[in-house]
């Protein structure tokens, strides 16, 4: 589903090199969710984004679906991410300018679908994230927890393979974290693969698997608890 | 495409974008209006003199002392002149097309004080004028030297016969230019000039006058004390010529002084002098224009692209490819000249209207207004070009890494 072998992430100025990941290797299978932790600076959004072809990496092999992602073009690169991969991120990257509608609609104009078509998603997804009454509303009338499940109904709107969520909880309250952590476990349970980046332990738990970060390479994988102690 | 939402997210910022708009809307008012004067300008530069401008130059004779015999220096100057190798012909006159000072009287087709005159240009010439200016007779005759007489400067009788242009021609018969031919038309109220021929055209010293092309030539020489010589030459020897008539005059006879040799190629820049640099003028005033609209294009889109930077990093990470980032900036520009446009076809023709009332201008062709819109909406691609590919090349990276 998602394979990286020996990845390395080399970030170069005029005066410094970071090696923000070495030799970093993961396989996560079809409807894992995996939460990943580890300290700041550690390479966790360094990781999410290769893996959401936001980034290209410096060395080492990545497939996705079994396909060999690093060679593509620019347009075919937006085309893979456009349709199998939803992105949620920690501060909500709504459009300002745009209501919630023209925001989920934002992924669906790029895949070229009718007008019936993009119609018929948004508000099935809008309904999803229980904001079909918002639809009309700026993101600035929202509060931070129903922006954030309008970047998650943007991001699903494309019924994508994939969803990766950079600390989508970070700039929430603890009530508000718990209603899309909630959102996030009903989307995997309905099949969809997602690889969470997080700094609170508990939403970490609730994942199928952890990944600790460290230095740019995963330190060890813990699978969750509950299933160690069911073993 | 997705005008709908780049139109409202517009709607959103309208302030930088109706400015702009409103800069395109004057610019293109402004532009076209001065194309519009440059191109009456230019019309009426390119008018044609009817003589044969780049082979003919004039020269100026004054004699100044007591004994100065006026009549028998102009025979022997012009027998002279025409003898010399090179020269087509030469007459002696009062005045050339453009050069902005000579006679101008009324004709008219019935005698009497209580008659309408029309206006006209009056050149004396003998019978070599024709030859001399290279003008064209399109019906009856030249003159013959019989026709030929002596002015005084005080005379106020005129000659029995006289040529006149097609354009004086049709001003006086209207219903039939031919019909001037033989026709007595009267000069001073009652003194009648018989039609003898008519010529294709010639222009008046006035270029500004509504009937320059409306001139007669009378058979006269004029002994006025200062006299003008018109001498065409064969193609290319007019240059050459030209100090060797000069020293002609001079030396011929010590009691006249001989001044303000000219070709007509330069009588006809003197004239227009006005309008060539107003022409260059408004051409500068357009291009200024079109930088300082342009400029204001690039900065309203490249702030745009700084302040969205966030937005395009996200959009990309959504499946935007860099080709429909910069498509986005490029019809957000369309949009936004499209609206300066429009408004400025209105501010155009309103322009035009206060400056047909106010200042007599020609009414503007119509086709320059979609043609300027065009323009327009291709510089405001043109300006957006940069800024759009800056905004291409914004990594998706943004939308992760900054908040
Ligand atoms: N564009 C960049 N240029 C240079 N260095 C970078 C760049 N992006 C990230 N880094 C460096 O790479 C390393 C990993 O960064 P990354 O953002 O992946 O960490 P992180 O685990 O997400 O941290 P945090 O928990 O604070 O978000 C850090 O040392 C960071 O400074
Ligand atoms: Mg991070």
């Amino acid at each position: 589903m998602l394979s990286m072998q020996n990845i390395s992430m080399v970030y170069r100025t005029d005066t410094v090199e970071t090696h923000a990941l070495r030799e970093f290797s993961l396989e996560v299978g079809e409807g894992e969710f995996v939460a990943v932790t580890g300290p700041s600076g550690s390479g966790k959004t360094t990781f999410l984004n290769i893996a959401g072809l936001l980034e290209r990496f410096t060395s080492g092999k990545y497939l996705l679906d079994g396909k060999d992602v690093s060679s593509l073009s620019d347009s075919d690169t937006s085309k893979v991410r456009n349709e199998k991969i939803g992105f949620v991120f920690q501060g909500f990257n709504l459009i300002p300018d745009l209501n919630v509608f023209d925001n989920v609609d934002v992924p669906l104009r790029y895949r070229g679908f009718d007008t019936a078509e993009r119609k018929r998603r948004i508000e099935g997804v809008l309904e999803r994230v229980g904001l079909s009454s918002r639809a009309k509303h700026l993101p600035s009338q929202l509060s931070g927890g129903q922006q954030q499940r309008v970047a998650i109904a943007r991001a699903l709107a494309g019924e994508p393979r994939f969803l990766l969520a950079d600390e989508p909880t970070g700039n929430l309250d603890s009530h508000m974290a718990e209603s899309i952590m909630a959102l996030i476990e009903e989307i995997n349970a309905g099949g969809t693969t997602v690889i969470m980046v997080t700094h609170d332990p508990a939403l970490a738990e609730r994942a199928g698997r952890n990944v600790h970060i460290r230095d740019g390479q995963v330190s060890d994988v813990e699978t969750d608890v509950q299933l160690v102690a069911n073993a | 495409m997705q005008i709908g939402p780049i139109w409202r997210a517009l709607m959103r910022n309208k302030t930088g974008a109706i400015l702009i708009a409103l800069q395109v809307a004057v610019t293109m008012a402004i532009m076209v209006n001065a194309i519009s004067i440059i191109q009456s300008r230019a019309e009426s530069m390119a008018r044609p003199s009817g003589v044969d401008e780049p082979n003919i130059f004039h020269i100026v004779s004054v004699g100044y002392t007591e004994d100065f015999d006026e009549r028998s220096v102009i025979e022997q100057d012009l027998a002279a002149i025409r003898a010399m190798p090179g020269v087509i012909d030469a007459i002696q006159t009062n005045s050339v097309p453009l050069s902005g000072g000579g006679w101008s009287m009324g004709l008219q087709t019935e005698p009497g004080a209580d008659q309408d005159g029309v206006g006209v240009a009056v050149y004396f010439v003998d019978e070599h004028g024709l030859d001399t200016y290279g003008l064209k007779l399109v019906a009856g005759e030249n003159f013959t030297p019989g026709d030929v007489e002596w002015r005084e400067r005080q005379a106020t009788d005129w000659p029995s016969t006289t040529l006149l242009t097609q354009a004086m021609a049709e001003q006086l018969f209207p219903d039939n230019w031919r019909d001037a031919l033989g026709a007595t038309v009267y000069i001073n109220d009652d003194e009648p000039l018989v039609v003898k021929g008519i010529i294709e055209r010639m222009q008046a010293a006035w270029n500004g006058w509504d009937g320059v092309e409306r001139v007669m030539l009378v058979p006269q020489h004029t002994l006025f004390g200062s006299t003008r010589y018109v001498i065409r030459t064969e193609p290319g020897q007019r240059d050459s010529l030209m100090p060797e008539v000069e020293k002609l005059l001079a030396d011929s006879n010590r009691d006249r002084i001989v001044r303000g040799m000219q070709t007509m190629t330069e009588t006809r820049e003197r004239s227009y002098r006005g309008d060539s640099s107003m022409i260059k003028l408004l051409t500068f005033t357009i291009v200024l224009l079109l930088v300082i609209t342009s400029l204001g294009i690039v900065g309203l889109a490249s702030f745009s692209v700084s302040r969205r930077t966030k937005q395009i990093g996200t959009r990309r990470a959504l499946g935007a490819s860099k080709s429909s980032i910069a498509r986005y900036f490029m019809t957000e520009n369309v949009l936004i000249s499209g609206v300066g446009v429009a408004l400025g076809a209105v501010l155009t023709v309103g322009l035009n209207m206060l400056l047909v009332d106010a200042f007599g201008l020609d009414r503007l062709e119509i086709w320059l207004v979609p043609a300027a819109m065009l323009v327009l909406l291709l510089v405001g691609q043109l300006a957006v070009f940069g800024p759009a590919r800056r905004a291409a090349g914004v990594p998706p990276a943004v939308a992760t890494r900054t908040i």
